[in-house]
């Protein structure tokens, strides 16, 4: 069950309706109980075992915490396990593609040793990356004195598998979630908002994404028929692409706790709007973002290391060069563990380093940068300016994605060399010679991805400006609202493309 | 150590750490008013005033530190 079919939406009209009729003391029993069938429905039922473990050893561990917090038990050894734990559970299940070739090379290497691989056909949890990274925040928001733990194991249970965010996300921390707990009462306000959002996310995903992603993989099919401008044409629509569905499933995923009156965490915030790299990751993925700031790169910076090598640096280089080397080394680790969450050596190899790469790049030039702005007399605030570095960074994310869009470091490798090469021969008049027709979409369908970039655009703009583009909506004239939200419905319905049995393709980001 | 004197030594830090003589902070300073204070400098900063006043800000206070004012609370409530 896919959060774009309609059983997902028939669950959520059932959900929502016995959730308001129950007691509100047991609201979150409800809660639990419609996440067992979604994960019954959606996943390999018997993988919940995982979340199960994952849940047990953080409930256990910090409960432990908090008993020996003023007893001479070093309770960051109990803290650390717990995590360790975590760790392994997902590096053995999820993290395969680490190991797998690491076995196999040893295994040819000398015949006569031989590993029992049955871990590799195991199956992995549905959302492990997701979950697995929440609970090592909540265990060590515990040890840290953030948040108290959590007494009720089945509450903490509700927190590790609250449905909607097993699919993408959001990365929520407990504090957020507590909410979980809480009795909610039945709002207009709430199932109108949240069926809103969960709209305008189908919308994102099945009208424009969906759409796009028919352009994009018939490109990188056959970069032969496809070459010239093609491929630069699939790189630079890609982001799009990724965005409307990553963002789309967000929007269905927030709108959906929405109706249940639960607020979970933003992902976005109009990344595109972004003038540099560093800006970028502060809007895009948010979360995840959030989560490796503070659970990888605080501890990582205050380390007694990384402060001595500080101090180190401060005695042998510029003030400047001084902040510049433990900046680059926690930026480091900080890009390693995004890399590694992403399961992949491609991810740690091509977007991670390459991230690192320009932001490093971009903290040791930013002054020369900066003098030249000055020495050129640019006016740094004028909208050309500023619109010439939101190209710039759409640019260097356009170029990153190759490697994450690639189906193996062989594949990204091969894509690269296929865009340098077809520098050569640029054709522009193929754009309008009729070629895009036999890539799979019809005229119409350009036009529907044009005004689908278009709104996405403008509701990303209204909303960063307004708050919530839906509390605009909801000062319209009566018209104009129904109007709007009537066409959006229909737009959907007309122009989402559905797969067999009303199934939409899969989430881009629902591997993880 | 009084509210004042905390702010006077704060004052220092921040100037040192951000390098620039101008800076005042106040309780309801926050990292918006100060156009370098990012994620890295939030850590230089308290890596300063753990030196300056000769303690350690537990990784959770870190965390969750709002604004000056708290940075304040902190330090007088470790530093008694």
């Amino acid at each position: 069950m896919t959060v774009t079919s309609f059983y997902f939406l028939v669950f959520i009209v059932i959900g929502a309706a016995i959730y308001y009729i129950v007691p509100k003391k047991v609201q979150w029993l409800i809660l639990l109980g419609l996440s067992f069938v979604f994960y019954y429905f959606s996943a390999v039922p018997y993988t919940i075992i995982y979340l199960l473990l994952s849940t047990l050893i953080a409930y256990i561990t910090t409960i432990a915490i908090e008993k020996y917090r003023d007893k001479r038990t070093n309770i960051a050894v109990i803290a650390c396990t717990a995590i360790i734990f975590n760790i392994v559970i997902w590096f053995l299940l999820k993290g395969n593609s680490f190991w797998s070739h690491g076995v196999l090379l040893i295994e040819k290497t000398f015949p006569s040793v031989h590993f029992n691989m049955s871990v590799l056909h195991l199956t992995a949890a549905f959302g492990m990356g997701y979950y697995t990274a929440q609970v090592i925040g909540y265990i060590l928001d515990c040890y840290w004195e953030i948040s108290k733990p959590q007494k009720n194991p089945f509450k903490l249970f509700l927190f590790v598998c609250f449905f909607p965010q097993l699919t993408v996300g959001p990365i929520s921390k407990y504090s957020q979630l507590e909410c979980l707990y809480r009795e909610h009462r039945f709002s207009y306000k709430n199932i109108c908002f949240g069926s809103q959002r969960i709209l305008w996310g189908m919308f994102k995903k099945l009208v424009v994404s969906d759409r796009i992603a028919i352009i994009t993989t018939a490109i990188w099919a056959d970069t032969i028929s496809y070459s010239g401008v093609w491929p630069w044409i699939a790189v630079f629509l890609y982001p799009i692409q990724l965005y409307g569905d990553f963002s789309g499933c967000v929007d269905i995923i927030l709108g959906t706790a929405e109706i249940f009156d639960i607020k979970l965490p933003e992902n976005f915030n109009n990344p595109f709007k972004s003038c540099s790299v560093q800006e970028f990751w502060q809007r895009w993925h948010i979360t995840l973002g959030t989560w490796a700031k503070d659970y990888v790169y605080y501890p990582v910076l205050k380390s007694k290391y990384l402060i001595s090598i500080g101090k180190w640096s401060k005695k042998h280089f510029t003030k400047r060069i001084a902040k510049l080397i433990p900046w680059t080394l926690g930026m480091g680790v900080l890009w390693l563990v995004m890399g590694i969450w992403h399961g992949s050596v491609r991810h740690i190899a091509g977007v991670s380093l390459w991230y690192w790469g320009i932001l490093v790049l971009g903290e040791f030039f930013g002054s020369v940068f900066k003098n030249m702005v000055e020495y050129l007399n640019i006016k740094s605030e004028s909208y050309s300016w500023v619109l010439l570095q939101r190209i710039r960074t759409y640019a260097i994310f356009s170029a990153g994605s190759v490697f994450f869009a690639a189906e193996s470091f062989r594949d990204a490798l091969f894509r690269y060399q296929t865009l340098f090469a077809s520098i050569k021969n640029l054709n522009p008049w193929t754009l309008f010679d009729g070629t895009v027709i036999r890539l799979g979409v019809t005229w119409g369908d350009v036009n529907i991805i044009i005004l689908g970039i278009f709104l996405l655009h403008k509701i990303d703009t209204l909303r960063e400006k307004e708050g919530m583009a839906r509390e605009w909506m909801q000062k319209q004239i009566v018209v104009f609202r129904w109007g709007a939200w009537i066409s959006l419905f229909f737009l959907v319905l007309i122009y989402g493309l559905y797969g067999p049995g009303y199934e939409a393709s899969q989430f881009i980001y629902q591997g993880f | 150590m009084t509210r004042e004197e905390v702010f006077e030594r704060l004052n220092k830090v921040f100037r040192e750490v951000f390098d620039d003589t101008e800076i005042v902070v106040g309780e309801k300073t926050t990292s918006n008013d100060i156009e370098d204070w990012d994620s890295f400098e939030h850590i230089n900063l308290v890596v300063a005033v753990e030196e300056e006043f000769s303690f350690k800000i537990p990784m959770g206070r870190v965390v969750t530190m709002e604004n000056v004012g708290e940075m304040v609370d902190i330090i007088l409530e470790l530093g008694k």
